[in-house]
């Protein structure tokens, strides 16, 4: 066991030098963005002297190799540098726009899972009939339907024609909260779950159907097993069968599907952010590559990495807890 | 490569391609998908007999945000108007000197010689009815040259008589003496236009306050001249008038906030859509099937290598990934589809490893080997025949994988702005005021269209699984 977490954070630590390489010569060494122009526009008047100060202060005055190699302690030790455009820390801006991200795609997930699970189990109990058409037919949906597209007819619906048709918007089209915001406190998380409903329950609307044929499949795989058969064979009641029997042994693949669509939470807003205003990562990874501020891009990037390889270290391990299969086979 | 096609092969392959057909033709939804498909090939190919219009380079159709024709139908909209284009020619109304020589075509001659030091005023005039709902946009527009001209100082006035007899002055160009040119645009748009008439009321509705009288109009265009010596002459050429009144209804889908055809950008989005959708798919699947073969097979430091790589990828989020690749590297429709590509084979790599692990350990591939086959060999005749199906059956899906990712990029105002893809025309609606005019002819199509040709290949993709995935095939 111990052998084998050795292995995977050596692999891991091979992974993100890469990937922060990767970064460095995307957006440093290839890319044709030029930071000077970016921090201080050549069409602004700045003294040559203050243009030295901030080349300074970006360390962009060393040689190549001395700035890769500050670049990789930094990126290791999380000192993701100074944004641009800003010139605050990247640390205590990407704080600033976590929670939004967090909240909506957070809250988005746990109602996606919520609504999906019971509505695959349920299908994948009752094979072939009309609700599992159903789930298979949104499950397929997802596929296809791009989810800004829902955002975008939902807004047309709930805001714009409402507005037309009842004089108010039944949901607000923009902004984590109404400006000025209320001073209640209790008011306030109230405003800003009003303006979270649209895009939360759009991201639903367009997720909900994967998650459930999913679950459906891992479930009907897990009813065909050996030992169902024998459960069933026992005289067990079909309910004790599929919730005891089938559904736990679907758990470690569900598992893992929530552990690693977390990563997902840093950037998968990213539309989502554009379109209804929100200001979030994705907002804040928009707003930098307009401007060329590729400290955000790198500092996102590598989290984004950071965390993906973090869920699936937690995934691997847990699939061990949840599945006493794998657990022998690990040992071995 | 030859022997690859002989005639045994193509035999057992036309026997392999009829049986699936035959599963295929079984399964509902597959044949549902590949109607689809077919429907978006044909408008794809028949692009330019479904709509006159060019995508990106049209003249202005109708008026902003001009609804579909059909609506019409509708009571409440039942006296929208579709956009008339009218050429007026010119009519004397008043020559006391014949000074008009004659038209040419499309224009009207003046020749003009003074025989005495009195001014002189040539009154033309052209008629035209409207009996419709005042119009939002229009615009007039003609043109005058002069030649010749000596020791004269003259004007040229255009006014629009209303029915009712209200006069606005269209055009006025007074004290001119030398040869001029010029081209007259008037827009009911245009803030100097309204100002010119209304001084006081900037964002006048000139629709309004011109075609509210139903009847007959006249536009009157009055020549001045006045002759500084005896022998003063003037040759002027004044082309025909051509008045466009913009329609609040236009075409199958209307019009965008550019006074665009919205019908023409949706046809031809899909030519983009399955070109961008099949390039991106087809390069992703070779790389996928190129990767997991070799790593499979050969295994050692190859497989080490190319899983790791696969490991990478997959700690890089893509849609972020690329918005900063394309942002970096050009905004280029075949970069795009590139880094689609580029990034999107890692689990397909995966599956294929690790079919062909197993398949490495067959007794056939052991009996080639036997018998002296080398890798390359082996890896081509053997396993790459067997993998097919599932490669296939994974392209398929990332068809629409390729074409949600393009339309995402687009609409985040990141695509290629030379190409009209609907991911670009809902970023346009989005941008450019869609929703707040409630424009849903502009904001409902491009998205029907993205899911239309979305869903077919996944249709499709399903059916395919059903068939060559063992496990998903229906236990009867």
């Amino acid at each position: 066991m111990r052998e084998y977490l050795i292995k995977r954070i050596i692999v891991s630590l091979f992974i993100l030098w890469v990937i922060a390489t990767l970064n460095f010569v995307i957006f440093q060494v290839i890319s044709p963005i030029s930071p000077e122009e970016t921090f201080a526009p050549l069409s602004l008047e700045v003294s040559p002297e203050v243009r030295e100060n901030l080349r300074e202060l970006y360390g962009l005055n060393d040689d190549l190799h001395i700035r890769y190699l500050k670049y990789i302690r930094n990126m290791f030790t999380f000192d993701f540098g100074i944004s641009f455009r800003s010139r605050r820390p990247i640390a205590s801006e990407m704080a600033v726009r976590l929670p939004a991200t967090v909240l909506l795609l957070g809250s988005a997930m746990v109602a996606t899972i919520i609504v999906g699970t019971p509505l695959g189990i349920l299908a994948a109990s009752r094979r072939g009939s009309k609700l599992d058409i159903a789930t298979i037919g949104s499950g397929l949906l997802t596929w296809g339907v791009p989810v800004f597209y829902i955002q975008l007819v939902g807004m047309l619906l709930f805001c714009f024609y409402f507005n037309r048709w009842f004089g108010f918007e039944f949901f607000p089209s923009r902004g984590l909260y109404s400006i000025p915001p209320p001073q209640n406190p209790l008011a306030f998380m109230g405003d800003v779950a009003w303006h979270m409903a649209l895009p939360v329950l759009t991201l639903v609307v367009g997720g909900f159907g994967s998650w459930a044929l999913y679950t459906r499949n891992v479930l009907l795989d897990a009813l065909t097993q050996d030992y169902i058969v024998t459960a069933r064979a026992k005289g067990l009641s079909e309910r004790t069968v599929l919730y005891r029997h089938a559904f736990r042994s679907t758990l470690p693949p569900i598992v893992t599907i929530i552990a690693l669509s977390i990563p997902g939470i840093i950037t998968g807003a990213m539309i989502t952010e554009f379109i209804f205003t929100l200001p979030g990562i994705g907002q804040w990874y928009l707003t930098g590559l307009n401007s060329g501020d590729y400290p955000v891009l790198q500092s996102v990037l590598f989290t984004y990495a950071i965390l993906t390889i973090v869920c699936n270290l937690i995934a691997d391990l847990l699939y061990g807890v949840l599945d006493p299969r794998i657990r022998v086979g690990m040992r071995r | 490569m030859a022997s690859l096609f002989s005639r045994d092969k193509r035999i057992i392959w036309m026997r392999r391609i009829r049986n699936f057909w035959e599963e295929f033709s079984h399964t509902k939804i597959g044949l549902v998908g590949l109607g689809l498909l077919v429907l978006y090939i044909l408008v794809a190919a028949l692009s330019p007999w479904l709509t006159p219009y060019d995508p990106i380079a049209q003249p202005r159709l109708a008026q902003s945000f001009a609804m579909p024709e059909w609506v019409t139908v509708f009571p409440q909209f039942s006296n929208l108007t579709k956009t008339r284009r009218i050429t007026l020619s010119w009519n004397v109304e008043n020559d006391p000197l014949n000074l008009v020589t004659g038209g040419w075509g499309t224009s009207v001659g003046v020749q003009y010689k003074a025989g005495d030091l009195q001014p002189v005023l040539l009154v033309l005039h052209s008629k035209f009815s409207y009996a419709e709902i005042p119009p939002n946009e229009f615009f007039q527009q003609f043109a005058y040259q002069s030649t010749d001209t000596k020791d004269v100082e003259y004007s040229v006035t255009l006014n629009l008589v209303t029915p009712e007899g209200e006069i606005y002055q269209f055009w006025d160009e007074g004290g001119l003496t030398g040869d001029r040119g010029q081209w007259v645009t008037r827009d009911s748009k245009d803030p100097l236009f309204i100002a010119a008439l209304f001084p006081n009321e900037p964002g006048k509705h000139l629709g309004k306050v011109f075609f509210t009288q139903k009847g007959e109009y006249t536009f009157v265009l009055e020549l001045r001249f006045r002759p500084k010596s005896m022998d003063a002459t003037a040759q002027l050429e004044i082309s025909d008038s051509k008045l466009v009144i913009l329609g609040h209804v236009h075409g199958i889908l209307g019009a965008d906030y550019f006074a665009k055809d919205i019908w023409a950008q949706v046809v031809y989005g899909a030519q983009l859509s399955l070109a961008i959708g099949f390039l991106a798919a087809i390069v992703g699947t070779s790389i996928g099937i190129l990767v997991g073969v070799v790593s499979g097979y050969l295994g050692g430091i190859a497989d080490e290598v190319s899983m790791r790589i696969v490991d990478i990828l997959l700690c890089l989020p893509l849609l972020p990934l690329l918005l900063a690749l394309v942002n970096l590297y050009g905004r280029n429709v075949y970069y795009i589809v590139l880094f689609i590509a580029i990034f999107g084979w890692q689990g397909l790599a995966r599956v294929i490893r690790s079919q062909t692990l197993s398949i490495r350990e067959t007794a056939y591939i052991e009996t080639a080997r036997a018998s002296g086959a080398g890798g390359f060999y082996i890896m081509l005749r053997h396993i790459i025949p067997n993998i097919i199906p599932v490669a296939f059956a994974s392209m398929v899906l990332a068809v629409p994988s390729a074409i949600l990712f393009e339309s995402a990029l687009s609409f985040l105002g990141f695509g290629d702005p030379r190409v009209p893809t609907w991911g670009k025309m809902l970023q346009h609606a989005f941008q450019s005021g869609a929703f707040i005019n409630l424009a849903w002819w502009w904001i409902i199509p491009p998205g029907i269209a993205i899911i239309g040709i979305c869903m077919a290949f996944v249709f499709i993709g399903f059916a395919f699984d059903e068939i060559v995935n063992p496990r998903l095939r229906r236990r009867r």
